[in-house]
């Protein structure tokens, strides 16, 4: 059948870069926003996007915008950049944590305008996936011919798998808050202990001088 | 019954229903293409009842500015927003809910955190709104979290994925369906601990940022009190030796 297969790609297209059931925000057209993801490490994140240009005319949102593309940036919790790529107006970007941590994904569109002139206003529909709820299960039950019980088993493995992740990562996480909280008790006390040391020595020395000048000067 | 699991799968199943539905229909092409598309635009559009929706996000919200977000919901559904200042000086931010009819349903001043639930939702996009407009200085960190969670109970959905081969279950379709049922809830308790691990995981990044803070605050003001106290002790020992110097002298 002839028209299978284009029928078939557009569903998929529709599906794979549709984030159906997101939340929106508005954004000026040469702002930035940024959003924090923390991760574990090797987790899957798959963010899916959509934007609409706002149009004076009709005063509406338009469906499509023709020609503006969005330009997205990640970077890891380095601060290192590990994805800078531009998309068209409707996207989708994805990424694999390899250390675990605070890892920012920053979007702004590629419009050349000056901030000043650039009145546009842009609806982006944005969507973020993290660890297993990027699975695509049917496809994973195509190319493991599973059936549905073991379909659902797998997905509930994966859940739990993540979990698991998760878990280490607090464990880290609390590893590090305690290290740090031991470092500011111990910079208290000794900087306390210091300072008292600095008190006395200044107070000896300044007993000193003053001795010695006043007796230099005869008066004592 | 069976229920429905993953909210992303609901346009891919469009493509396994459709695949067979085209599989089937040999020789309309034409109609089967537009259906394909009305489908899949459609399904991609309208929110699919009986599913749970979970979108997370952290952003840094500027001193003085306010942002907002809107977040799609069905007809008598159930929404639960739970929002948490993870980082900033005051660590407390202004929170709004506003209708699609504008009412505006919940209003929060300067709180670091709290949980709301919308029930009933009506159709339409519900505003939420973190705002930073009385603080001049510092910028605020905030975790939000949308539960959204369609219509509760009878549940009659279409099979989740259909082009699935099922073991030979017509003798023990009973049995199959208690499997089924324990299943399904054992995914909702696990999406539900891992909603519990994404909100533990803010209060600890809160903590964790304050701590931080902490630590620099008592490095930066303990180089500056010794610092302070040397210079102290300098000038005390100058102003006296200049009380005596000079030709002013006291009686020697």
């Amino acid at each position: 059948m002839m028209l299978a297969t284009p029928a078939a790609g557009v569903v998929l297209i529709l599906a794979w870069i549709y984030p159906s059931h997101a939340l929106y925000f508005h954004i000026g057209e040469t702002e930035k926003k940024c959003f924090i993801e923390e991760i574990p490490d090797e987790t899957m994140v798959i963010g899916k996007y959509r934007t609409q240009l706002w149009d004076k005319l009709t005063d509406s949102f338009l469906a499509a915008t023709p020609g503006l593309g969005m330009h997205v940036e990640i970077k890891d919790p380095d601060t290192k950049i590990i994805l800078s790529r531009q998309y068209g107006s409707d996207g989708r970007f994805t990424f694999t944590s390899h250390t675990p941590g605070e890892h920012q994904i920053c979007l702004h569109s590629n419009s050349t305008k000056m901030a000043l002139f650039a009145g546009g206003k842009l609806r982006v529909h944005l969507d973020i996936q993290v660890g297993e709820h990027t699975n695509n299960y049917p496809e994973i039950a195509a190319k493991d011919k599973l059936t549905e019980l073991q379909l659902r088993a797998r997905q509930l493995l994966d859940q739990v798998e993540q979990i698991q992740k998760e878990q280490n990562y607090q464990r880290y996480r609390e590893e590090r808050f305690r290290m740090t909280s031991e470092s500011t008790n111990q910079r208290v006390l000794w900087w306390s202990i210091a300072q008292t040391l600095i008190l006395i020595v200044t107070g000896i020395w300044q007993m000193k001088h003053l001795k010695s000048f006043f007796e230099a000067k005869k008066l004592v | 019954m069976r229920r429905r699991w993953l909210n992303l799968d609901s346009p891919v199943f469009e493509i396994i229903f459709t695949m067979d539905l085209l599989r089937r229909k040999e020789g309309s092409g034409g109609r089967v293409l537009v259906l394909a598309v009305v489908f899949g635009w459609c399904l991609g559009s309208v929110s699919c009842f009986g599913q749970n929706l979970d979108s997370e996000l952290t952003f840094l919200l500027q001193a003085g500015k306010s942002e907002c977000f809107f977040q799609t919901a069905i007809k008598n559904g159930t929404m639960e927003v739970e929002y948490q200042v993870i980082s900033g000086a005051g660590m407390d931010v202004d929170f709004t809910i506003i209708s699609p009819e504008g009412v505006h349903l919940i209003f929060e001043s300067r709180r670091s955190d709290g949980v709301h639930v919308v029930e009933p939702t009506v159709e339409g996009d519900y505003e939420i709104c973190f705002d930073n407009s009385f603080s001049h200085f510092s910028e605020k960190m905030v975790f939000f979290e949308i539960i959204i969670e369609g219509q509760a109970g009878d549940v009659t959905g279409d099979e989740e994925w259909p082009g699935l081969e099922e073991p030979d279950g017509s003798l023990l379709e009973y049995k199959l369906d208690d499997i089924r049922e324990s299943m399904d809830s054992l995914h909702k308790r696990l999406e539900r601990s891992r909603q519990m691990q994404t909100v533990l995981r803010a209060f600890e990044a809160r903590d964790r940022n304050l701590l931080e803070d902490n630590l620099w605050r008592v490095s930066f003001w303990s180089c500056a009190s010794v610092l302070v106290m040397l210079c102290v002790a300098l000038t005390q020992v100058y102003t006296v030796r200049k009380l005596f110097d000079d030709k002013r002298r006291v009686c020697s």
